[in-house]
């Protein structure tokens, strides 16, 4: 692919995940309506001139619930992401770092959890938490710990030998100086891209979870839970369910499409590459 | 390559007994009592219920003896009893293991089908905005929720063609071409990210195999260009699929678990929110062990038959 | 070549499946939600249910499309002047799917079973009254009762006759059911259906008309409704409005529908502040608007209700007897301000985690928020619904309970003091002693006189702010004959609906 075109696919990624945290953050200014304001006079409508994508089955309006739904999706996902990166990465460089026991002790359990199918192991931990928007970000953030881990140790490990961290070694930094300004931002690239597939795959992780209805629950605007209450009525409207499905869609697109082209331009080791 | 081999299966075995551990530990942290759920909200509850229930699940015991008795028995492939039907869980797990399967393996199957063409296809076309097209076009396939895009299938067919009697399953040996005909759908809205990753994996291999030398001592030689691309560029593609096999059955699982309830399948997803609602907890036990035993065992078998097909890994 | 052959295979296929689903008739039934057992003495899910009573098992008494109770196995029966002694006479040549005769003997161990501790069935409360059961000859069973039960013979119609040879089988019947319904058990595919094919040897000559019921379990709503809609299902028994709205008026299906026993509840636990006020509670029943509810949970069918569903017509008083049923969230407030609480009065009301009282639960949240209350929702998962509740660990709750067709089974358990329902915690000598008096009555009039005070009572100020009864529909094929669909969503009637 020609650098252009790469820069522009970037670009419209940067630009659609970027409107897509306005709206998100935005919602309380941006939204016409309240996400509670129920009227059981217009509900089920399709799109009209005051409620441009129609209304569910409480008569609240699907636009307003959409952006009220990205902004839940996405403080569950990022959160989850966040912490995921966090322990599973503190866990990657550390037992790289060190080596030994404290490694293979990591790493067994990271493989462990790394064992199990995504959504198995996401529904056994709310089974245990309990539905909640929380809970399917604990679920989520378990589930991709292991993957930050394996992820920054293997490249982490070729940095610990390397003549640049023996050097740093040499004139005495500390080990968490050394893991963390040294090691950490040679990572960075590695790191924004995963970070980005995973938002996009946890979006859809926390919609099929709510769908389930074991994440967010009612009132509570949500991507997937609106397809789910949707879909109880989709030979009557099923305007609800079709526009939260295409916003799960886009959210979920966006930061695919973010990792995608950062990977390109980041890494060109990796182009090409699916 | 044997030494390789019982390394490898060592790591199985302890991956699998953590698992193991992790799954009984989960399972005594969820809250609310078997017996609750099963006597529901409009009747009455009796001690002698309570305690029998307790005892039958074995709740009455310290945790490791707990542990100890049920592991034991699982290695002997005796799950216990389902709590409320009394029958067998490791049948229970049979029954609704076929489903599922031939969902996962007919998606799978239909992704790597029709991957080749569409693969091929791109790599024609290549070069700006044909580039960027096929690109857009593989991640929507990769993100399009499969739970959304079978509801929105089933509505779409109820329209066009209201005959078309595509819900709910028959087994493949009482009726094939019934099965054939109510998988077909759920199978489609499964492996449409399969597609859209397959695809992508063909057309890379494609375009490295139409710059290789061989293509063009083969071309030197007289042979059907085409021919010599395809074998060449396929078998290019056949290391990168491997790899992502292990990855795809994990997404497979988890797609079929919400596809399964949208399209009536009676299959492992089905079986494990049912459990998991009415607190069946040896059936939820044994079916997450199961599953994540046989997921753990594709991922070996993917890792073994990669050292087969490239040598230089064995390394 | 290949494809056309494939292309005629496949329309051979169509053909068939056409053919065949034209000459059989075993009824396609679509429903949600898989059974979990199929031990009439054992089973607590709605699902069991509905799959077991009236069609593979029957009780010695029946209850009809009205509600009233009528002769099922018995024959008949009488009743002895003091009400403590009942003989009932059998039904002569009534056959087990087994081969064997049903007998006075199989009468007096179903009995024994529901009440031993060994089994343990969640229905021995219903039995409780019971002392003794004997055998006077094979036809005649004769019930000896520590005291009157004027509940008795509408209890008797869900305790299911089952062979004497299970009376101490915990296992057998869950998988393997033997009873004397129209309909005996083939086969059941876990999470697939269930499959019930006609009892040839059924005592009521001519029936059942259909060879056989298949439960289809299908969670998903939209794909029942798409299901019945191309016929691959005939029936969806026991639907809620909004799934009926969406049938309305499509080719080929229509609809049956009753006013529900069953109802939509807020319960209050007045073991706590606030809902230990009396004047709180009745606040909180001035707040709510039951006809909006009705409009916008149940789609506008429905009717709100009090204690007793409307469609229990000798019973129910009219909601117009309740002076809380007229919504005013001034005098709510008016209310709150008496009793003392500071306001907003902060609560919060665990949510059953269906979708209908979900929606009941939002629209209550809404009502409440503008009359002095400030509800949060707890929406929680099933096992940990009924737990809360099971141990009165609430403020509210919004749930939904099956109501029953004589008023002692759902009052006594619920409102009289330490009854095994009252997770309210409530207590009320006055309540407690209509509740002792009317259950051991014989006199219709003056049980009835004895509940319309307990109605009026309970309405405003007690534990339960009962909402609304919901129309309850059935949809089928136009095709289908003969199904009445009851109140107490009972599929009994299936043995004389032919399709």
């Amino acid at each position: 692919m020609s650098r252009l075109a790469r820069n522009k696919l970037l670009t419209f990624a940067l630009v659609l995940v970027a409107v897509q945290l306005i709206l998100a953050l935005g919602a309380p200014w941006i939204a016409p309506y309240d996400p509670m304001a129920q009227s059981v006079a217009r509900r089920l409508r399709g799109p009209t001139v005051l409620n441009w994508l129609g209304t569910d089955q409480l008569g609240r309006d699907v636009l307003t619930r959409i952006l009220y739904g990205y902004r839940t999706s996405l403080i569950a996902c990022v959160i989850a992401v966040g912490v995921a990166l966090l322990a599973g990465g503190t866990l990657g460089l550390v037992s790289a770092y060190y080596r030994g026991w404290l490694d293979r002790i990591v790493m067994r359990l990271m493989d462990v959890l790394f064992a199990f199918p995504v959504m198995l192991l996401a529904i056994g931990i709310i089974a245990v938490l309990g539905p909640h928007t929380y809970s399917a970000a604990a679920a989520i953030a378990v589930v991709y710990t292991p993957i930050f881990a394996r992820l920054l140790r293997g490249p982490a490990l070729v940095l610990c030998e390397s003549e640049y961290v023996a050097g740093a070694r040499a004139i005495g930094a500390s080990d968490s100086r050394i893991i963390f300004m040294h090691i950490l931002p040679n990572l960075a690239s590695v790191i924004l891209v995963q970070t980005s597939l995973l938002l996009s795959a946890a979006i859809l992780v926390e919609a099929s979870l709510s769908f389930l209805g074991l994440g967010t629950q009612p009132p509570t605007p949500s991507l997937g839970l609106m397809l789910s209450e949707g879909r109880n009525f989709l030979l009557l409207s099923p305007w609800s369910a079709i526009f939260a499905g295409f916003g799960i869609l886009f959210l979920s697109f966006g930061f695919n499409l973010l990792g995608d082209a950062l990977r390109d331009t980041l890494d060109p080791r990796l182009r090409g590459q699916p | 390559m044997s030494r390789v081999f019982f390394t490898r299966l060592f790591d199985l075995l302890v991956v699998l007994f953590g698992v193991s551990i992790i799954v009984f530990l989960m399972i005594r942290l969820i809250p609310g009592d078997a017996v609750a759920i099963m006597l529901g909200a409009n009747t009455e509850i009796t001690p002698e219920r309570l305690a029998e229930l307790n005892r039958r699940i074995g709740l009455d015991r310290p945790v490791i003896e707990q542990y100890l008795i049920w592991a034991g028995a699982a290695l002997r492939g005796d799950f216990g009893t389902s709590l409320w039907t009394g029958r067998p869980v490791a049948g229970e797990i049979l029954i609704h293991l076929w489903p599922t399967l031939e969902l996962t393996f007919l998606a799978l199957f239909i992704g790597a089908l029709l991957a080749v063409p569409v693969g091929c296809l791109m790599a024609q076309t290549r070069g700006g905005m044909a580039d960027v097209t096929m690109r857009v076009g593989a991640i929507a396939g990769l993100t399009i929720p499969s739970f959304w895009l079978g509801i929105v299938l089933i509505l779409l067919l109820s329209s066009l063609a209201p005959g078309f009697s595509s819900l709910g399953y028959v087994p493949f040996s009482e009726d094939p071409l019934g099965n054939l005909e109510r998988m077909l759908l759920p199978a489609f809205a499964l492996a449409l990210p399969i597609l859209a990753n397959l695809s992508r994996l063909v057309r890379s291999a494609m375009l490295d195999a139409l710059g290789q030398d061989y293509v063009r001592t083969a071309r030197a030689k007289g042979l059907s260009e085409r021919r010599v691309v395809y074998k060449h560029a396929l078998r290019n593609a056949l290391i990168p699929f491997l790899t992502s096999v292990g990855i795809m059955t994990g997404y497979l699982l988890g797609g079929a678990i919400v596809v399964e309830q949208v399209f009536a399948i009676p299959g492992l997803g089905r079986l494990i929110l049912g459990a998991i609602a009415e607190r069946n907890y040896p059936l939820i036990q044994a079916t997450i062990l199961v599953v994540t035993a046989g997921f753990v065992l594709v991922n070996f078998i993917v890792d073994m038959l990669y050292m087969l097909v490239d040598p230089r890994v064995r390394a | 070549m290949i494809r056309s052959a494939l292309r005629c295979a496949i329309g051979a296929g169509f053909l068939m499946t056409a053919m065949a689903s034209a000459s059989a008739q075993v009824l396609e039934i679509g429903t949600d939600l898989s059974p979990t057992g199929l031990d009439p003495h054992l089973i607590t899910a709605f699902p069991s249910f509905m799959i077991v009573n009236g069609n593979i098992y029957e009780g010695l008494t029946a209850i009809d499309k009205d509600l009233k109770v009528t002769p099922g196995l018995a024959e008949s029966w009488t009743v002895s002047p003091d009400g403590k002694t009942y003989t009932f006479k059998l039904r002569p040549n009534v056959k087990f799917h087994d081969g064997s005769a049903m007998e006075a003997e199989d009468v007096v161990s179903s009995i024994k079973r529901v009440q031993s501790k060994e089994i343990a069935s969640p229905l021995a409360s219903r039995l409780a009254s019971i002392e003794g059961a004997k055998a006077v000859d094979p036809q005649t069973v004769e019930l000896a009762l520590k005291e009157p039960s004027a509940p008795l013979l509408a209890s008797l119609a869900t305790i299911a006759i089952v062979p004497s040879s299970v009376e101490t089988d915990k296992d057998v019947l869950q998988k393997q059911p033997i009873g004397t319904g129209p309909f005996k058990f083939t086969e059941w595919q876990p999470n697939g259906f269930v499959l019930l094919s006609r009892n040839d040897a059924y005592w009521e000559k001519g029936l059942p008309k259909l060879t056989g019921l298949k439960f289809n379990i299908v969670p998903e709503s939209a794909t029942r409704q798409v299901g019945l809609i191309n016929g691959q299902y005939a029936m969806l028994p026991n639907i809620d409005a909004a799934t009926a709205l969406q049938l309305k008026g499509k080719p080929g299906v229509k609809l049956a529908e009753t006013l529900e026993l069953a109802y939509a509840l807020i319960g209050m636990n007045v073991s706590k502040p606030p809902f230990d006020n009396p004047k709180v509670r009745e606040a909180f029943n001035y707040a709510l608007n039951r006809k909006e509810i009705v409009d916008a949970a149940l789609f506008g069918a429905g009717v709100p209700g009090g204690p007793l569903s409307p469609a229990l017509k000798s019973w129910a008083l009219d909601v117009k007897e309740y002076p809380c049923y007229t919504t005013d969230p001034a005098k709510a407030q008016a209310l709150l301000k008496e009793a003392g609480v500071t306001l907003p009065v902060t609560v919060t009301m665990n949510v059953l985690p269906r979708q209908d009282i979900k929606d009941v639960a939002q629209v209550v949240q809404e009502q409440l928020n503008k009359a002095g209350f400030k509800v949060e929702l707890k929406n929680q998962e099933q096992g940990q619904f009924i737990q809360d509740w099971r141990n009165s660990n609430f403020d509210l709750f919004a749930s939904t309970n099956a109501g029953s067709p004589d008023p002692d089974e759902y009052f006594f358990r619920t409102f009289r003091t330490g009854g095994s329902t009252n997770v309210y915690k409530y207590s009320d000598s006055e309540i407690d002693g209509l509740l002792d008096s009317a259950r051991s009555m014989q006199d219709q009039a003056a049980r009835k006189a004895a509940y319309d005070k307990v109605q009026k009572k309970l309405a405003c100020s007690g534990p339960v702010a009962h909402l609304t009864y919901s129309t309850l529909f059935s949809a089928m094929r136009d095709k289908m004959q003969g199904f009445d669909i009851m109140a107490n969503r009972s599929l009994v009637n299936l043995k004389n609906a032919s399709y």
